[in-house]
């Protein structure tokens, strides 16, 4: 089943393309990543498929229903949801309210409800409560609930942003560049945590990262950006071979020395 | 069953602190200086806590929060002394008036933030004060002559439920929506939180409650002039807050009650009022920063000494 597909993307910044002609699709249960040189346009693509850009150009799909031009909010509440390049996670607030207002995505009760305490309230917090503990146990996360989210260690407040991603419930999760920061131990750990989530979860995953070698092993299919462009698309060996993208990478100098 | 009985034993001693001030005051023993000073504490809690939603839970750096009671101050005014409805009904009859201007302010800033919001809302704030002065119906610039309504009991109840009402909103899904948005406004959208609903839901709230503090405001002080509702008065509310501590409610309780009583006193030094007034903030912003509370709770306070006790 066809999770996400983009046809013709595009979008300026005044007479920038900072992305152009885009056509990308993932299928249920697939984790491709997304792969460019700093300053590609990755984000960029991410940025259109959650709402926080308008694309200017061509079509987004989402299970077959147009989103482009829809909310980030709304975007969430369909089923998208995604990490941060640069952590932003909600600082001062604990680890365990970082989930439980990515949860409320799945609440019905009205503001009303909560300020007199009406019974539909009590039983949805209590819910909430019992799935977000759940899901910081599956993330290893339960141990620092109570603490603020900005005392946690670096790796750990990666982890609590998947965890606060998946709160939402969605069925396609974004994660921009999880890795960035992290040494390759823990580095491998997070592959291996998103091969976990991936599998327990039975997630669609797209994932951006600059460093090919990191999602070699992991990725289904890779598509390649440079410069706004899509310069290659296939599986990691063919990816790997492909001379555009060894130029992306190395430049044509180092293709060759190469040769 | 823990939870009711705690309700049960709050709402007890809620009851019996309104009974003894109510007994006191019916047998004169609290004479009308500590009368006034006690309707005036109320009325600043009422703006501090109505404007800690704002700026402490939502993070939306308003300084327009005069507006809101002048809206208030004025709508309960008219009703009650122009076209002689009774007080009760004008009391609500403020809250919603100011509640729409909550919403009315709301929207069109809410693309702002920050410093650009601030000034947008200050910018409200001495519309609604300008647009008053020029109104010949409620007075112009010489104001309204009001009855005196309030009472202890009005302002009693009015606080004590807003309190419930913004404690209850803010320790709830919708209360942690408004807090992701203060924490930070990208991620909050990114997880699904409306941010446009709940600004204009903060907004309109806390601007429902300034107008009912305009209601007890109108009707405590008998005159009324667009002058008391110039930005030094949203200013003097920012103030509470802060030092109170952002994002503390029993701080902005504390810090009304303490503000309101170093004015009255230092209204025996008329000269050096303000210089003195200012050296109180000072002292205050040097040696706690954060403010009184911090962003803490007092019940979070007396939570920890229990747990050390057990």
């Amino acid at each position: 089943m066809r999770v996400l597909e983009t046809r013709g993307l595009g979008i300026r910044f005044g007479g920038l393309r900072a992305v152009q002609e885009l056509d990308l699709f993932l299928d249920q249960g697939e984790l491709v990543a997304l792969i460019g040189p700093n300053g590609a346009g990755k984000t960029t693509v991410f940025n259109m498929l959650t709402g926080v850009y308008k694309p200017t150009e061509g079509e987004i799909r989402f299970f077959g229903e147009r989103i482009d031009g829809m909310s980030p909010y709304a975007l969430t509440r369909k089923g998208i949801a995604r990490t941060f390049q640069n952590i932003r996670l909600f600082q001062q607030l604990s680890v365990l309210d970082n989930v439980r207002i990515a949860h409320q995505v799945n609440t019905h009760h009205t503001f009303i409800d909560s300020i007199l305490r009406l019974p539909r309230f009590g039983r949805e917090e209590r819910r909430m409560l019992e799935e977000s503990r759940a899901l910081l146990e599956t993330m290893g996360l339960l141990a620092v609930a109570d603490e603020a989210a900005r005392n946690l260690s670096y790796g750990q407040q990666r982890r609590l942003e998947i965890a606060r991603a998946l709160a939402t419930h969605p069925k396609l999760l974004l994660l921009d560049e999880p890795a960035a920061g992290m040494n390759p131990r823990e580095t491998h750990e997070l592959m291996e945590m998103i091969e976990r989530v991936r599998k327990t979860f039975g997630m669609t995953i797209l994932l951006i990262e600059h460093d090919m070698s990191l999602v070699m092993n992991i990725s289904e299919r890779i598509y390649v950006l440079d410069h706004g462009v899509l310069i290659a698309h296939g599986g990691p060996e063919d990816v790997r071979k492909n001379p555009r993208v060894i130029e992306a990478y190395l430049g044509e100098a180092a293709e060759d020395a190469l040769a | 069953m823990v939870n009711r009985r705690k309700a049960l034993i709050t709402g007890l001693l809620l009851l019996i602190g309104y009974a003894v001030v109510q007994l006191m005051l019916s047998m004169g023993l609290i004479d009308p200086f500590y009368e006034n000073m006690l309707m005036n504490i109320g009325i600043n809690i009422m703006l501090a806590v109505s404007l800690h939603l704002i700026i402490g839970v939502t993070g939306q750096f308003s300084i327009g929060h005069a507006g809101f009671l002048a809206v208030g101050a004025y709508v309960s005014a008219v009703l009650t002394t122009k076209l002689d409805q009774p007080f009760l009904p004008a009391i609500l009859a403020a809250g919603v008036a100011a509640a729409l201007f909550g919403i009315l302010v709301g929207v069109p800033t809410l693309r702002l933030r920050g410093d650009y919001l601030a000034i947008a809302t200050l910018g409200f704030g001495e519309i609604v004060r300008i647009t008053l002065y020029n109104i010949d119906y409620v007075g112009g610039a010489a104001g309204m002559q009001v009855r005196h309504l309030t009472n202890w009991t009005y302002l009693y109840i009015a606080v004590i439920v807003m309190i419930i009402v913004i404690a209850n909103l803010t320790n709830s899904a919708h209360g942690r929506a408004l807090l992701a948005i203060r924490e930070d406004e990208v991620a909050a959208e990114a997880m699904g939180v409306n941010t446009t609903y709940y600004k204009v839901l903060a907004f309109a709230v806390g601007a429902f409650f300034a107008g009912i503090a305009g209601a007890m405001y109108a009707h405590q002080f008998y005159v009324i002039q667009p002058v008391a509702f110039g930005f030094l008065k949203s200013f003097e509310i920012l103030v509470i807050v802060v030092l109170g501590g952002i994002g503390s409610l029993s701080g902005a309780i504390l810090a009304a009650t303490l503000l309101s009583l170093v004015n009255i006193y230092l209204q025996a030094f008329p000269e050096t009022r303000m210089i003195l007034y200012s050296l109180v903030l000072i002292l205050v912003m040097l040696y706690r920063p954060q403010g009184l509370m911090g962003n803490r709770e007092i019940t979070d306070l007396l939570k920890r000494r229990l747990g050390k006790e057990a």
